[in-house]
């Protein structure tokens, strides 16, 4: 077995460095190719999927949001809540908020979406939001003012919103919002934020305290709370502390928050990746096997005399084989210096989306997969052609 | 020791049936220097080819030391070959990327043996066809003497029992085959080793201990 083996490669290792050296090279150049567009795509999917999920704990859900169980509306009780939560190790602050519904209007523009109360001082400690102020200010405690997403702003122009939209509305505008409870109320416009999270710049915000006067009545409750752990801390371990800490109420991660749509979408992109994955696999096997093929009906007459003088089909093959790992060895190791140099780039340079800029992943981990399957489907390229061949009658082989 | 019995070839060619071997039984005992000679197209590369194993016959058998090998599956009649046998080919029949030393070791490094083994042996053997200073070119800088020299050499690298060389001197000059048919003549004297070399050159005949003549596919001396 070991001495086929080394006849094998001893074969193979005279054929690559006696036979043609363009070919070699292209060879080595397409896995290269092949090799930079399965990581491309899948490191692309997966920045955007990090982008989601940035935004997700950035401006939607924080690390931790503790939502009422699914038969209930709100949670009760929530400055004790926020107490009890703000005590918990490893939390490092909680935000409670109310949504209730209502319906934006500017100069003939609606909107209807939920209208979020905050405490202005907790949200900055467990979101980004107050990053992301492109006009205006963010709120102040006890703001009498509204903060506007930027698709809820939008422009004057309609073309340029992805939905209803007030038309173009600016810091020091007035807005005049119908809630669901009947309160109509108008709102000078305090600030205008920009995350390019869909979910996010979708959103309306006032102060807790207007709130209380919106509702008429001091609000203890809250429709979610939301918990950001100290930095680096397993959020399970925080999730597992809080209903320790007894929190009753549905504590859940971001991950576990995320809404089904978005769940979709990463299902979406996986599903994506693996197309892209499996079209790059195909796309290795016919060119690597067009290639291999065409060498071994070239070197039909070589393979009989082989086969002749009583090298077995097994080394024989092998030898194809091994040809066929060398050359993805070196195109594999040229694809993931492509890859590092695109890294590079792309860290400088992130593509734009819409909802966001994406950098790239590059995971050692996934490349090295990636190369596993490329080295499986490379071998399977070289080995049917020889396969193929060395089946064929000595005499018929050694004719050409 | 080789034992050929009622072996038929048939090859189709469009419609036509033909009958390259037609019955041909012969047996031929170890250490003999065997010529099979004949016309062309009277069968005797086709009957060599059936006694190398390097293809089926329509019927009839042949056996070499008491083994049937027409009955043995492909990948064992490659070993047998490469254990029992060593082929000089017409064309040479070197790999073209190896070396003349490569080409000679390649059949040692199949059965196994060590780097230091297939060296030692290896230069002996250059050296017994006056080639070792030629070692380590390739196949395309050697003259077609050199090559057929270095294509001996890997036949009998493996010590083979039966030496299967099929017209070796064909495209050779008289000093070359001379040279080449001295060196079988030699290792059959001196190790015992059974030679069957098809020629159809008459001053090859008083070499060999025995001839066989093919005719139409059959044997029709020897």
């Amino acid at each position: 077995m070991l001495s086929g083996a080394r006849v094998s490669i001893f074969l193979a290792s005279r054929a690559i460095l006696r036979g043609g050296k363009v070919g070699t090279l292209l060879n080595i150049l397409i896995i290269a190719m092949v090799f930079t567009n399965m990581i491309l795509l899948s490191a692309i999917i997966g920045g955007a999927v990090n982008l989601f999920h940035d935004q997700t704990i950035d401006y939607v859900t924080s690390d931790i949001v503790i939502r009422p169980e699914r038969d209930e509306r709100t949670l009760f009780h929530v400055d004790e809540l926020l107490d009890r939560v703000n005590r918990v190790p490893r939390a490092a602050r909680a935000s409670a908020r109310y949504s209730i519904g209502g319906t934006l209007s500017h100069e003939g523009s609606m909107v209807s979406i939920p209208i979020t109360a905050f405490n202005p001082r907790d949200e900055i400690e467990v979101t980004k939001i107050h990053e992301h102020i492109v006009e205006g200010d963010f709120l102040s405690p006890a703001d009498d003012g509204i903060l506007l997403g930027q698709f809820v702003a939008g422009h004057e122009d309609p073309g340029l919103d992805f939905f209803e939209s007030l038309g173009g509305v600016r810091v020091g505008d007035s807005v005049e919002v119908m809630f669901a409870n009947g309160v109509l109320k108008t709102y000078r416009v305090k600030g205008i934020y920009s995350t390019k999270s869909y979910q996010a710049d979708y959103m309306a915000f006032i102060s807790w305290e207007e709130m209380d006067a919106v509702l008429g009545t001091r609000n203890t409750e809250a429709t979610e709370v939301l918990v950001r752990a100290q930095s680096g801390e397993d959020l399970d371990l925080v999730k597992l502390r809080l209903l320790q800490f007894g929190v009753q109420e549905r504590v859940e991660t971001w991950n576990e928050a995320m809404t089904q749509v978005i769940a979709d979408s990463m299902e979406t992109f996986s599903i994506i990746d693996k197309i892209s994955l499996a079209v790059s696999l195909i796309i290795a096997i016919v060119v690597i096997g067009i290639v291999f093929t065409i060498k071994t009906i070239n070197q039909r007459h070589q393979i009989g005399i082989q086969k002749a003088i009583g090298i077995s089909n097994r080394i024989i093959i092998g030898s194809y084989v091994a040809q066929v790992l060398f050359i993805w060895l070196f195109g594999s190791l040229a694809g993931m210096v492509v890859v590092n140099l695109l890294l590079l780039y792309f860290s400088a340079n992130p593509l734009e989306f819409p909802d966001g800029d994406v950098v790239p992943v590059f995971e050692m981990a996934t490349m090295l997969e990636n190369a596993g399957w490329l080295a499986g489907a490379s071998a399977l390229a070289g080995f049917l052609p020889a396969w193929r061949i060395t089946r064929e009658n000595t005499l018929d082989a050694m004719r050409g | 020791m080789i034992e050929v019995t009622d072996l038929q070839k048939t090859y189709r060619m469009g419609d036509v049936l033909v009958h390259a071997l037609n019955g041909v039984s012969v047996t031929i005992a170890k250490g003999d220097f065997i010529g099979i000679t004949g016309a062309s197209g009277s069968g005797k590369s086709t009957l060599l080819h059936m006694i190398g194993l390097l293809d089926l016959p329509t019927s009839g058998s042949v056996t070499i030391s008491g083994e049937d090998v027409t009955a043995l599956p492909d990948y064992q009649r490659t070993l047998f070959r490469l254990e029992w046998l060593g082929y000089v080919f017409q064309e040479y029949a070197l790999m073209h990327d190896l070396t003349a030393f490569e080409n000679v070791a390649l059949p040692m490094m199949a059965r196994g043996v060590s780097e230091d083994g297939i060296r030692d042996r290896v230069l002996h053997m250059l050296d017994q066809v006056g080639l070792r200073a030629r070692a380590d070119h390739l196949p395309k800088e050697l003259s077609g003497g050199e090559q057929q020299r270095v294509a001996v050499a890997r036949g009998l690298v493996n010590d083979p029992e039966i030496l299967i060389a099929d017209e070796p001197c064909a495209n050779l000059d008289s000093e070359n085959s001379k040279a080449v048919l001295d060196l079988f003549a030699e290792i059959n004297r001196e190790r015992g080793q059974t030679v069957l070399m098809v020629s159809h050159e008459e001053w090859h005949l008083p070499y060999f201990d025995r001839v066989i003549r093919l005719s139409d596919g059959k044997i029709v001396e020897g």
